[in-house]
């Protein structure tokens, strides 16, 4: 089943194209992450997701219907931004119970205990939180609302790194109890790389990656060695990377398979993260390329 | 605990869903103490002045009431609670998934109830205020003399009215900054003094002042405070909602 779709998803402000056809689709049940640099169209495609925002043009579903102040969908939808606004007279358990009338999968008992993991009190007036704390309320409604389909944009804004490790780990555990579909934007790859299982990367309002994360892992790899024996490798393989130091020469590959055969050539293989990947395949995507002496393109660092 | 996830087309005509635009005037009650409370303490607080400086002062002549425009606080307070409603609790809401017109509904639910509560309190002020002799010494605080009615309910209406009035203009100015922006509310502001200013040119030209003058003395207060407003303040909320349909956070 999918969650969310998207056919030529155009948004424009004035002269800037914020979204350039998006094509999209977001299965059921899925942890999400979607992924881009600041001002890529991340925030952009979530709000017109839940109707918060306005596509220029192209077709919008969110469980077959179009969102915009459609109560049928958006009571499955539970949207957390980083600058989400809370009025400033709301102490912590007024937004809580704000939240828990209106989200019919609301578990108040979980919501409770998270408050006391994440070291707040409901009595705190929220104007006084810390930007950390600020984020943990967020978070805890993210969470506890259990909505079909939950978002979470930056979500970890001034939490420290044990209060992430809480938010990710309670989001595993409750997800592996109440599936749902959950879209995870981040700058942080490397923390979440365990936990999301399909990738969308996103970079001047156009889709550049869209697979399972299982499939990307495999995908790049880095080869090290001399580099007369690190280009006989390369040949024939996307060059997502390259480094030259001296006689030697750091590449990464796109679809090529660690031959540990090699090693007696010098040649070294390492896993490539899925933060590097999204960064080396960002950077190929959007720098200049130029021909290197092999004649072959490379990005132009 | 609700462990029912997925598609559940029945129970979204639940009493749930019904219950959004009261989740929206709830979000308000958590204002209430400075929504109510701080107007309702000023107003004390210009009562009690009132009462010192007209208990010290020589008495008018005879025939001429002692009037205060104390009571106009009250009413400017709306406004400032309702701009704290646009900026505030909209975005508050609309990021908690609620649509537009719930969040519309609630807030002019509430301002409706905010308003019957308060203009009750004032009638019941001025029931007071005219059984004690103007609070012995002829003071007209609550009853000022054009806007005092022999029928309760017009009274009451006479009280009311100027509230939904004042708070739900506020709510369009709200509205405005929030679809527009601040280049959107200086427009209007200077679109509205604009008109003000030619009205005002085109009755001198015209010389229709003593007309408009007539207007004001001769409509009864009930329509003057109660029927025009009412009319006005249906426009404004009108006006706010179409705006408010394309408005983001």
């Amino acid at each position: 089943m999918t969650a969310v779709r998207m056919r030529g998803v155009v948004k424009r402000y004035g002269d800037f194209t914020a979204l350039d056809d998006v094509n999209l689709e977001l299965r059921e049940n899925t942890v999400h992450g979607l992924l881009g640099r600041n001002g890529a169209g991340k925030t952009t495609i979530m709000q017109i997701l839940t109707g918060q925002g306005f596509e220029t043009a192209g077709e919008v579903e969110v469980f077959g219907l179009h969102p915009y102040e459609n109560p049928a969908v958006l009571d499955r939808v539970c949207f957390i931004r980083e600058a989400q606004k809370y009025p400033d007279a709301f102490r912590v358990r007024d937004a809580l119970s704000a939240a828990g009338m209106l989200y019919p999968n609301w578990d108040a008992d979980f919501a409770t205990s998270l408050v006391e993991e994440f070291h707040l009190r409901t009595r705190q007036p929220i104007k006084k939180l810390s930007r950390g704390q600020l984020s943990a309320v967020g978070v805890i409604i993210g969470l506890a609302s259990r909505a079909p389909l939950t978002f979470f944009d930056e979500p970890y804004l001034g939490l420290d790194a044990v209060a992430r490790q809480l938010f990710y780990d309670r989001l595993l555990a409750d997800y592996a109890v109440h599936p749902r579909t959950i879209v995870l934007s981040t700058h942080l790859i490397d923390e979440v790389s365990d936990l999301i299982e399909h990738v969308v990367v996103i970079d001047k309002g156009r889709i550049l990656m869209d697979e399972d994360a299982d499939v990307l892992r495999g995908r790049a790899v880095t080869v090290t060695g001399p580099a007369a024996a690190v280009k006989a490798f390369a040949a024939g393989h996307t060059e997502l990377h390259r480094e030259e130091l001296g006689g030697f020469l750091r590449v990464t590959l796109e679809g090529a398979d660690p031959d540990t055969r090699l090693r007696s050539e010098g040649l070294e293989f390492e896993p490539v993260s899925l933060q590097q990947l999204v960064v080396r395949t960002t950077q190929l995507a959007t720098e200049p390329r130029r021909e290197n002496h092999d004649g072959r393109e490379v990005a132009a660092r | 605990m609700t462990a029912a996830l997925g598609p559940a087309p029945s129970a979204l005509d639940t009493p749930g869903r019904r219950r959004r635009p009261l989740a929206v005037a709830r979000m308000q009650l958590v204002n209430l103490p400075i929504q109510l409370g701080m107007p309702w303490l000023i107003l004390a607080i210009a009562f009690a002045v009132n009462l010192v400086i007209f208990a010290l002062v020589p008495d008018p002549p005879a025939g001429e009431p002692k009037v205060t425009g104390g009571l106009l606080s009250i009413y400017l307070f709306v406004v400032v609670a309702h701009l704290v409603t646009m900026t505030q609790v909209f975005p508050f809401a609309l990021g908690l998934s609620v649509t537009r017109r719930d969040f519309f509904t609630g807030t002019a639910l509430f301002i409706v109830a905010q308003s019957a509560v308060q203009g009750l309190l004032l009638t019941l002020l001025l029931a007071l205020e005219q059984a004690t002799g103007g609070w012995g010494m002829g003071l007209h605080f609550f009853g000022v003399p054009s806007l005092v009615q022999q029928n309760w309910v017009l009274q009451w209406l006479v009280y009311t009215v100027p509230f939904l009035l004042f708070s739900f203009a506020s709510i369009l100015a709200g509205t405005i900054l929030k679809r527009f922006g601040q280049l959107g509310m200086w427009i209007a502001s200077v679109g509205l003094l604009l008109l003000g200013g030619i009205a005002a040119v085109l009755i001198t030209w015209q010389q229709a002042w003593p007309t408009v003058g007539r207007f004001f003395a001769e409509t009864p207060a009930a329509l003057l405070f109660a029927g025009y407003p009412a009319m006005l303040a249906a426009f404004a909320a009108g006006v706010a909602y179409l705006f408010l349909r394309r408005a983001t956070v």
